[in-house]
């Protein structure tokens, strides 16, 4: 499958250009433009070792729960070449990763398409991310084949980082990591008041080793800057 | 005139360099950003009161343009659309007529005329709008979109575009509006319905949609408080 | 000290590298990731030493961006004990500008301009009254006064200079900032009464003099105005 990632790095959007029998899974709504012989299916996400139907749903359900959609589509060119063009919903890049060894966790929002051998599943975070800032559940991802990859989509620019041992990411411009990484949410700062004042209040702070993506832009402060100066909502 | 656009893809601002005194500039309102001070405004409805109440209701666009008016050769003035995202600049020969998504006209030169063309039911469909603005005419024309422009020439299978993603497209095209997948897709797939577009020509595709932008924000908003 | 800015011009990030005895300083809010061992700690002035006065002085300063809604109260500053990286990105999409001001340069920047700096550098909150409200920069302008130290800013949008000899219009909304021998006032864009109420355009700034204007490309009200009407109910 060969792809192409154009309009780097603001408004990034991703041209597949899939040869006979190739397939994609694609978060809804990420579809932006397509050959008209491209064959989309809506199902419920794919699920690890079968599980039958309730492991499907219960799937499914975890990842609504985890602010993904309910349903995945699966694009497939049944008939020969065909292009798809996706798009994340916010302005920022995007980036295909590679899914490694444990897999790899995704803030939220992160996940816009897949090669069809990754299952993606809600999973319950604890406390500690929702204290983050990233909701109670985490998108987890995993492979059942080799070099499977996710289209991941940012607000801002995308980092790269490697966590040798250590690294402290504030909580809102965290988007992907792998797995083998554990974290906990710490002040920022060496006090509570000062961790305050700063303006950070409570980061993510990891060990381990292995790669952390970072997104240069911050949606909830994005959000709150712009939002309350818009006139007013009635719901 | 010549024009330049500068700081691509996002934050596209294009800079305008007159040849010669009385060259005009017609700008969208609000899209001017700088000037030389010598340059001229005039504020006017273009087409009369009818033609620009029209322009506005149907196609999105202000009411009032503002026309610019160089009185010596090298004077610039920038302009720049209010969302972020591209400008794209086309050379109109006069032949073919360009149709524009509403809100993307950002300005023309004096021979550019724009009127909106009733797209029928589909418009409606496609949640576009039921209006596309028409422009014809000899000269620059100056489109603004949020996100990225991308241009697809639409082959023989035609093009299927999303709804929200439509910028531009060149007047040899038709387009009819389509459901892809089934019935479940529109509750859950949400992709529900899209552009097909056939024919001979050039379909310019944003990379981001604004109502997403706007479904984001919309948490965000205060609450309006019930007295 | 060693410093890079990456992801320009939409998602500009700024990355420093600390060294024992550096001290750089942020607006606060701006971290987005740091080395574990990379010190933070919230104060009222971007000086490490500032007397009772300076202090006394940026209280009242931060007060007054506060209640603006421009600049956050605190700013931020970093120490570090063995050598650590901080990542410092601003809250908009837009472009941040590195400047150097060697003794004696100043810089005029817009209130919510300010993103880091670090070396001698003195940043002073100036009335600009209704001029600058017009100008729709608040009513406040930030004095940046140089003696040898970095100054990083932002913008919404990219940036770009002008450089002005005679007068040159900007529209207000788009300044960043300005340098040299400048003086502007407020204007109507032109067109006389309908120009004034319906061109979109209102007042605009005209500069005077010799010197730089830094322009930005895209105007927060303008992305409020457009952003209105998409909304859902």
């Amino acid at each position: 499958m060969r792809y192409q990632l154009l309009y780097q790095p603001v408004s990034t959007m991703a041209q597949f250009d899939l040869e006979q029998g190739e397939q994609l899974l694609v978060e809804p709504g990420a579809m932006v433009g397509m050959t008209p012989g491209l064959d989309m299916i809506t199902g419920l996400a794919k699920q690890s070792g079968g599980g039958g139907i309730f492991g499907a749903i219960t799937a499914a359900a975890g990842r609504l729960l985890a602010g993904e959609s309910f349903f995945q589509n699966t694009f497939t060119a049944t008939r020969g070449p065909e292009q798809l063009l996706l798009a994340h919903t916010l302005p920022g890049d995007m980036a295909m990763i590679d899914v490694q060894g444990a897999g790899l966790k995704l803030q939220s929002t992160a996940f816009v398409a897949s090669t069809p051998g990754v299952q993606t599943t809600g999973e319950f975070g604890g406390a500690r991310t929702f204290f983050g800032g990233e909701g109670l559940f985490l998108l987890s991802a995993t492979a059942n084949a080799p070099n499977q990859q996710i289209l991941i989509g940012a607000f801002g620019g995308i980092q790269e980082l490697q966590c040798n041992g250590s690294l402290v990411i504030d909580t809102g411009h965290l988007v992907a990591w792998d797995a083998s990484l554990t974290f906990n949410v710490t002040k920022a700062s060496s006090g509570w008041i000062s961790s305050y004042l700063t303006g950070e209040g409570l980061v993510c702070s990891f060990q381990g080793q292995g790669r952390i993506w970072m997104q240069t832009r911050n949606p909830p402060e994005f959000g709150s800057k712009v939002g309350r100066l818009l006139p007013p909502r009635t719901n | 005139m010549q024009y330049e656009i500068r700081q691509r893809p996002n934050f596209s601002i294009a800079r305008i360099t007159f040849d010669a005194p009385g060259e005009e500039l017609v700008v969208e309102a609000a899209a001017m950003v700088a000037k030389d001070s010598a340059v001229t405004m005039k504020t006017s409805m273009r087409g009369g009161l009818l033609g620009a109440a029209k322009r506005k209701m149907l196609g999105g666009e202000s009411l009032f343009q503002n026309t610019f008016t160089a009185t010596r050769a090298g004077e610039t003035i920038w302009v720049a659309p209010a969302a972020e995202g591209d400008m794209a600049a086309f050379d109109m020969d006069g032949q073919q007529p360009l149709y524009l998504s509403s809100g993307n006209y950002i300005a023309s030169g004096p021979g550019i005329t724009l009127d909106s063309q009733f797209q029928g039911l589909k418009g409606f469909f496609s949640g576009t709008s039921f209006f596309m603005l028409e422009a014809k005419g000899q000269g620059p024309l100056l489109i603004g979109s949020y996100g990225g422009i991308h241009p697809v020439q639409v082959g023989p299978a035609g093009y299927i575009v999303d709804n929200y993603h439509i910028v531009a497209f060149t007047g040899g095209l038709q387009y009819n509006v389509r459901r892809v997948g089934g019935l479940k897709s529109i509750f859950g797939g949400s992709e529900g319905l899209v552009c097909h577009f056939h024919g001979q020509g050039t379909v310019w595709i944003s990379t981001r949609s604004a109502a997403s932008l706007a479904r984001f924000l919309h948490p965000y908003r205060p609450v309006e408080s019930k007295s | 000290m060693h410093h890079q800015i990456s992801h320009e011009p939409a998602f500009s990030m700024l990355r420093v590298d600390l060294d024992p005895g550096d001290i750089f300083v942020s607006e606060a809010g701006a971290m987005a990731a740091k080395s574990t061992h990379v010190q933070m700690d919230a104060k009222l002035t971007v000086r490490p030493n500032a007397g009772f006065v300076t202090t006394l002085g940026a209280m009242f300063a931060a007060f007054i961006r506060k209640a603006l809604g421009g600049e956050s109260f605190f700013v931020t500053h970093y120490t570090t004990n063995a050598p650590g990286t901080v990542w410092i990105t601003p809250t908009m999409s837009g472009s941040i500008v590195h400047r150097r001001l060697e003794p004696g340069q100043r810089l005029t920047l817009s209130a919510g301009a300010y993103v880091a700096s670090s070396g001698d550098i003195d940043v002073i909150v100036k009335y600009a009254g209704l001029r600058g409200i017009l100008a729709k920069e608040g009513a406040f302008f930030l004095e940046i006064l140089g003696n040898g130290g970095d100054i990083w800013f932002n913008s919404y949008g990219g940036v770009d200079a002008i450089d002005v000899n005679g007068t040159y219009i900007v529209d207000n909304g788009h300044i960043v900032g300005w340098e040299g021998a400048l003086t502007f006032d407020i204007k109507s864009a032109g067109g006389g009464l309908i120009g004034m109420v319906a061109s979109g355009e209102g007042m605009v700034c005209e500069f005077k003099g010799q010197g730089r204007v830094y322009i930005q490309s895209r105007n927060f009200g303008s992305l409020i105005d457009w952003l209105s009407p998409l909304l859902p109910g």
